[in-house]
């Protein structure tokens, strides 16, 4: 029989009780992403900017030492020309080539760093162009240490100027690259600035909007709950008054009739005493139904805890259940499974639960008259573990799926049955599902429209089936001796 | 007279008439009696880029001497001398030019006005600034203790010996004697 379990509901109303909490979480995650990526993506822009910068200062040293070195070595041949004296000529021609030797470790630094081919053609010419000036710049130091002032003129003036100027040239296009480089990175960076801007800005919005749908939605769960829980005590007040009434109705009929002296023999009066009596009890139960339904929303119910044994609880129910007395034609099929292990719970508490679901199973039969209550062992969820289930089924009206995730909230009653006038308080299977979670159970249900419904009771099999101590157990599951 | 006009010549000149003391060079070999103190090649060294190897010592006299202008390659040939005062300086007057101080000086002198010296020396104060001139200079010569001499200048052979080989003549007092 295809059917609908509950648990897929119970994660549900799980998650529906914990939804202001998961928002929170959810914001809280999304706020940390957008904080980590934000701080990320200034961190790679303070890089960039820091590389950028670094590189800038490099490049620029780089140029500005080549240029002074280029221009040293120049300087120092030159004043050479200043002087006879033989020993500042070494000593000039000694700085010249210092700086020649800066210069050329500079051209191969700077050839060792080049990337683009732009950058190792320039680099190359400027080595050749340097190599060509330093040729001449022997010739013309040569000529100045060899006392020939004049023929040193004549060759610097010839060659060493022009190709002192192709060098300079060079210099400049190493530079025009440096800055061609730089404003490519400059807008890089300010690229990257921008992206950075707008994506944390687009983040923000987004948490922005995440959160207001956050709120909104954990406002509206809030808001549609209490109207909903309102709606369910309004239809709740008009169900128990209309169940208190018909009873009522029915004592105050007959209690008018016998003191008008409208019922005078004794068998008329049996049946009036009788009729008084049965509607009584059922006030009677109603009540007490509200009232253990109170006391169990308010915590405060406290079940005394026993090894129980099913089999025993459900025969008693079955013996004592009135609508099955009363239901005329009605076909009850038992099974039990023989040595059935003991449970440890509250025998009228359990008594109450097995009730209702007969109850229920007699309520939404239908026409079919039938149900079927079957107790087992099987295997709990809990792997090792050992449970009884108490199943009954009917073969009546079915539940629809839609409805399966609200059966067992309180004054939850469906339209259907509303509508079918089936009387009832809503309270039954949230109560049992009550007293089930407080025997450290749960419930299970399998329902087809029109095809009829299975509920289980899942009772973990006691421990220690000989303890006969009483345990206090309370309806939150916290147990006291 | 062209070459009286000529201000680094004039400068040269006047250089000349001024540097050093007038006394008698001192000599490798001390005076009879004497120890004879140790002593260290004086390496003749040209350009790294000169073709020349070797000299006889006629040649490198007349090198010396200003006597010959070009080198075999047509540069021009500028002789370098240390300071007076230097036991290097000595040992060339006294064996190669055979000359004192003096003498080398009128000699200059004297050339330079008739014109049968083509080469003023260019004189410089330490061994490493005859070094460093050398290697600046593709046509320079010079001389530097054995010592003093390292791979940026080349030793030549004089008649065919190198510093430290048996019958080598230039020799000059080691520092050691100090």
């Amino acid at each position: 029989m295809p059917g609908t379990s509950t648990s897929a509901a119970q994660t549900w109303a799980g998650l529906s009780r914990y939804s202001s909490a998961l928002l929170l979480f959810f914001i809280f995650c999304a706020v940390t992403v957008v904080g980590l990526f934000a701080i990320g993506d200034l961190r790679k822009a303070g890089i960039d900017q820091q590389n950028m910068y670094a590189g800038l200062v490099l490049s620029l040293h780089r140029i500005a030492a080549l240029e002074y070195q280029t221009q040293e070595t120049r300087r120092s041949t030159l004043y050479a020309l200043s002087t006879t004296d033989s020993n500042l000529h070494v000593k000039y021609a000694d700085q010249s080539r210092e700086a020649d030797h800066a210069v050329s470790a500079g051209i191969t630094e700077y050839l060792a760093n080049a990337r683009t081919p732009n950058e190792i053609n320039i680099g190359k010419r400027l080595e050749r162009d340097w190599s060509t000036y330093l040729s001449v710049r022997d010739e013309v130091l040569a000529s100045i240490l060899e006392g020939s002032t004049k023929e040193a003129v004549d060759r610097d003036l010839g060659e060493g100027v022009q190709s002192f100027d192709r060098v300079r040239q060079d210099l400049a296009e190493v530079e025009r690259i440096y800055d061609q480089q730089a404003s490519q990175q400059l807008a890089n960076v300010d690229a990257t600035s921008r992206r950075t801007i707008i994506r944390v800005a687009a983040v923000l919005a987004i948490t922005l909007i995440a959160t207001i749908a956050s709120v909104w939605t954990i406002q509206k769960i809030k808001m549609t709950g209490a109207i909903q829980l309102a709606k369910l005590q309004m239809e709740f007040v008009a169900s128990v008054s209309h169940e208190l009434r018909t009873p009522l109705a029915v004592i105050s009929s007959a209690a008018d009739n016998i003191a008008d002296g409208l019922v005078q023999s004794k068998d008329a009066l049996k049946i009036y005493g009788d009729t008084i009596q049965r509607q009584s009890r059922h006030m009677t139960e109603l009540v007490d139904e509200v009232l253990i339904f109170a006391a169990t929303k308010d915590r405060k119910s406290h079940f005394v805890s026993h090894t129980v044994d099913v089999p025993e609880i459900l025969h008693s129910v079955l013996r004592q259940t009135p609508e099955l007395a009363t239901a005329s034609g009605f076909h009850v099929e038992l099974e039990i499974e023989p040595g059935l292990p003991p449970v440890k719970g509250d025998s009228s508490a359990l008594a109450r639960c097995f009730q209702n679901m007969i109850v229920n199973a007699i309520k939404y039969s239908g026409k079919s008259r039938w149900i079927g209550v079957k107790a087992f062992l099987g295997h709990a969820q809990v792997q090792g573990q050992r449970e009884i289930q108490i199943a009954v089924r009917d073969r009546g009206i079915g539940i629809a799926k839609s409805e399966l995730s609200h059966i067992f909230e309180p004054f939850y009653r469906s339209p259907a049955v509303v509508a079918e006038q089936i009387h009832g308080t809503g309270l039954g299977l949230s109560l049992s599902k009550n007293i089930a979670e407080a025997m450290g159970g749960y419930f299970s249900v399998i329902s087809e429209l029109g095809a009829g419904s299975v509920f289980t009771l899942h009772l973990p099999v006691a421990e220690d089936p000989k303890s006969q101590m009483p345990l206090e157990v309370r309806v939150d599951g916290s147990t006291e001796k | 007279m062209g070459r009286l006009a000529n201000p680094l010549l004039v400068f040269s000149l006047a250089g000349l008439l001024l540097a050093g003391s007038p006394s008698k060079a001192p000599s490798a070999a001390g005076p009879p009696g004497q120890p004879v103190p140790n002593l260290e090649p004086l390496a003749i060294v040209v350009n790294q880029a000169n073709a020349v190897d070797s000299l006889s010592m006629a040649d490198l006299r007349r090198i010396f001497l200003g006597e010959r202008g070009h080198w075999p390659n047509g540069r021009r040939i500028t002789l370098v001398m240390l300071d007076p005062g230097w036991p290097e300086r000595a040992v060339v007057l006294s064996d190669i030019y055979h000359m004192d101080e003096t003498e080398f000086k009128n000699h200059f002198l004297h050339g330079l006005f008739t014109g049968e010296v083509f080469v003023s020396p260019k004189t410089l104060s330490t061994p490493e600034g005859v070094r460093k001139f050398i290697f600046n200079v593709p046509g320079a010569i010079g001389y530097l203790r054995a010592s003093d001499v390292d791979k940026s200048v080349k030793v030549i052979r004089i008649d065919e010996r190198l510093p430290g080989d048996k019958g080598y003549k230039l020799q000059v007092p080691s520092r050691e004697n100090k």
